[in-house]
């Protein structure tokens, strides 16, 4: 379904080099690593914010960089990280943005973009507040309705920046379950950014592992996230496991002040 | 899930929490009422009283090219005098409210305007230019302003961008700096003038609606044009003010319209300064009130910020040649005796 392959991206020094990889239908990538390793300049070139210098991103075999930009707005849904916004636009408003890669110029909403619309905020269950402005909504209330905003036009690839940043633990979860829910509705793949390793773990159908703009492994969860893998990507001492409860790998943290780690279980 | 189930949430979204083509025509037909009202009201009041019926006499007159009944001192006074400066305060106050709402969408901004980011002041070291080297041509000064205004924009973006990208305080930072630099220009050229020019061109330049009423054509259409080319681009500058990166994901050129809404709102700042001199702060005060009262929707702002605006300076202009007459208070002190505390008090709650 989604195709990258030898993706070259550089500012003043390279950001990502030499990058190849593809998901199928209906999967989940999380592309995890460390600070600076090149995932939102990934994700921005996949949305096609971003040109790359070689290298081409295919959708359904369709290469985005040479799409008009409304075409390929109504193929892709983008989460940006930590949107800032200052103007008092209402929920609804911000939702119906969704829609624009699917109107007239000029003009207003037609029904089908207010069925849409209500749908996307059904379901990430911020119906409750259309209208509330976003300048006015916390954190886990905004993060979904920009969730809503980016589903509004159905994409077939949804393309979530850091989405569970700034979250609590219950938001967290609720947030990447419900974007697993939406993939299993309808006909759609999501690529998602997230520091959060657990939460990874267990939502991930294919897991990517990035550091200095080069892939260090991409491949099932439990073959990616492995003690090894983490520990030379991260530079920092943890332990892998099982989760008790699905059996997905479970990152546990060693503080590196803490001498004679023991492995007690 | 199937959204034909829940009728009532359809229909709550789809009319109580966005504009809609009915609200827009409510709300622009109020405003364009009370500019009308607001005008007969200018035209009528001054040192001398012009009763209503002659006001329309003489309209209708103008209208049909027949002679009307009234005195020839009254036929001149609203015709030529009262009437052209009542149109330049509509055509300047719309002109500079939806520069002000076009500049704060595009930089992400509530508290960016015209005179704040310099792009007025730049506009009349252009109409300055123009005036002392090239007078006799009567589309050099709108035309001088517009370059004026266009150069510095460019300047003040360029200089407001950050090491990623342009970042919006910067850039209002920018404008600050530019509007002093700028201010200086415009002081050393007024002090080289001559000084029969130099008294002309100063009352022009702190706000004064009564100078050039033979530009009022050009400037009309400059500005309808302008205001037109923002507003086929609103729902994009709606996605805009929400972040550039995400509003080129959900499909907008940003390029294009960056550089075709930069120039038009330019364009119709450049046309107000070169009428009317530097008149502060209307493109803050008015958009941020409409945005109060109506949210954000650009589609509903451009348009009522341009009758609005167009309200606000024709009330100003009457309170500022009549509350002292015979003598004439410039516009441009009371727009900044309202604009000033509203200034502040937006940094306040933005920041």
């Amino acid at each position: 379904m989604l195709k990258v392959s030898g993706i070259h991206f550089s500012y003043s020094q390279p950001v990502l080099s030499d990058l190849s990889f593809e998901i199928g239908n209906g999967e989940l990538l999380v592309v995890i690593g460390p600070n600076g390793a090149g995932k939102s300049t990934l994700l921005k070139i996949i949305v096609g914010i971003l040109s790359p210098e070689s290298g081409s991103v295919l959708l359904d075999d369709r290469n985005i960089a040479s799409m008009p930009r409304r075409e390929a707005a109504r193929l892709i849904g983008y989460v940006a990280q930590g949107s800032s916004i200052r103007f008092p636009l209402t929920a609804t408003e911000f939702v119906l943005q969704g829609r624009f890669a699917q109107q007239r110029l000029i003009g207003f909403e037609s029904d089908e973009d207010v069925t849409e619309a209500t749908r996307a905020m059904e379901l990430t269950d911020t119906i409750g507040f259309a209208d509330r402005p976003v300048t006015e909504l916390s954190g886990g209330e905004r993060q979904r309705v920009m969730l809503a905003r980016a589903i509004a036009s159905r994409p077939r690839l949804l393309v979530l920046d850091e989405p569970v940043a700034n979250l609590d633990i219950s938001h967290q979860i609720r947030m990447l379950d419900l974007v697993r829910n939406l993939i299993s509705e309808g006909n759609m793949s999501a690529i998602v950014v997230t520091h959060e390793l657990n939460l990874a773990a267990e939502f991930a159908t294919t897991a990517l592992l990035l550091k200095a703009g080069e892939m260090m492994a991409c491949g099932a969860p439990n073959e990616v996230l492995t003690e090894d893998l983490l520990q030379t990507v991260f530079e920092t001492e943890l332990l892998v496991d099982a989760s008790p409860i699905s059996g997905a790998p479970r990152v546990t943290l060693v503080p590196p002040s803490r001498p004679n780690r023991e492995r007690g279980i | 899930m199937n959204v034909t189930d829940t009728p009532n949430a359809v229909r709550h979204i789809a009319s109580a929490n966005r504009v809609t083509l009915a609200q827009l025509v409510v709300a622009l037909t109020l405003l364009a009422l009370l500019v009308i009202v607001l005008a007969v009201i200018a035209t009528a009041v001054g040192s001398e009283h012009v009763s209503l019926a002659s006001i329309s006499k003489i309209i209708i007159a103008g209208i049909t090219g027949r002679s009307a009944d009234v005195t020839p001192e009254q036929q001149i006074i609203i015709a030529e005098i009262r009437l052209p400066r009542v149109l330049m305060a509509v055509v300047v106050g719309g002109a500079l409210s939806v520069a002000g709402a076009a500049y704060q969408a595009l930089l992400r901004n509530p508290l960016a305007d015209p005179y704040i980011l310099g792009v007025s002041t730049g506009a009349a070291v252009g109409a300055i230019v123009s005036t002392v080297f090239a007078e006799s041509i009567p589309v050099g000064r709108p035309l001088a302003a517009f370059i004026g205004a266009v150069l510095t924009i460019t300047a003040v973006y360029a200089l407001g961008q950050g090491r990623r990208g342009e970042a919006s305080e910067r850039l209002i930072l920018a404008g600050v700096i530019t509007n002093t630099f700028l201010s200086s220009i415009v002081i050393f050229m007024l002090t080289a003038a001559s000084g029969s020019r130099l008294r002309s061109i100063f009352s022009w330049l702190i706000g004064d609606l009564s100078g050039e009423p033979r530009l009022l054509g050009l400037v009309t259409v400059f500005v309808m044009a302008g205001i037109v080319v923002i507003y086929m681009n609103a729902r994009a500058l709606n996605l805009l003010m929400t972040g550039e990166e995400e509003a080129v994901a959900l499909g907008v050129e940003v390029r294009r319209v960056k550089i075709t809404v930069y120039l038009a709102a330019s364009l119709i700042t450049g046309a107000a300064v070169a009428v009317s001199g530097v008149i502060g702060f209307v493109g803050l005060v008015i958009p941020h009130a409409i945005r109060l009262v109506g949210g954000s929707d650009n589609r509903l702002v451009i348009p009522a910020s341009a009758l609005a605006g167009g309200a606000l300076l024709l009330a100003a202009d009457t309170v500022a040649r009549t509350i002292i007459a015979p003598r004439e208070l410039h516009i441009g002190v009371i727009s900044a005796l309202i604009g000033g505390p509203v200034f502040i008090y937006l940094l306040r709650r933005t920041s």
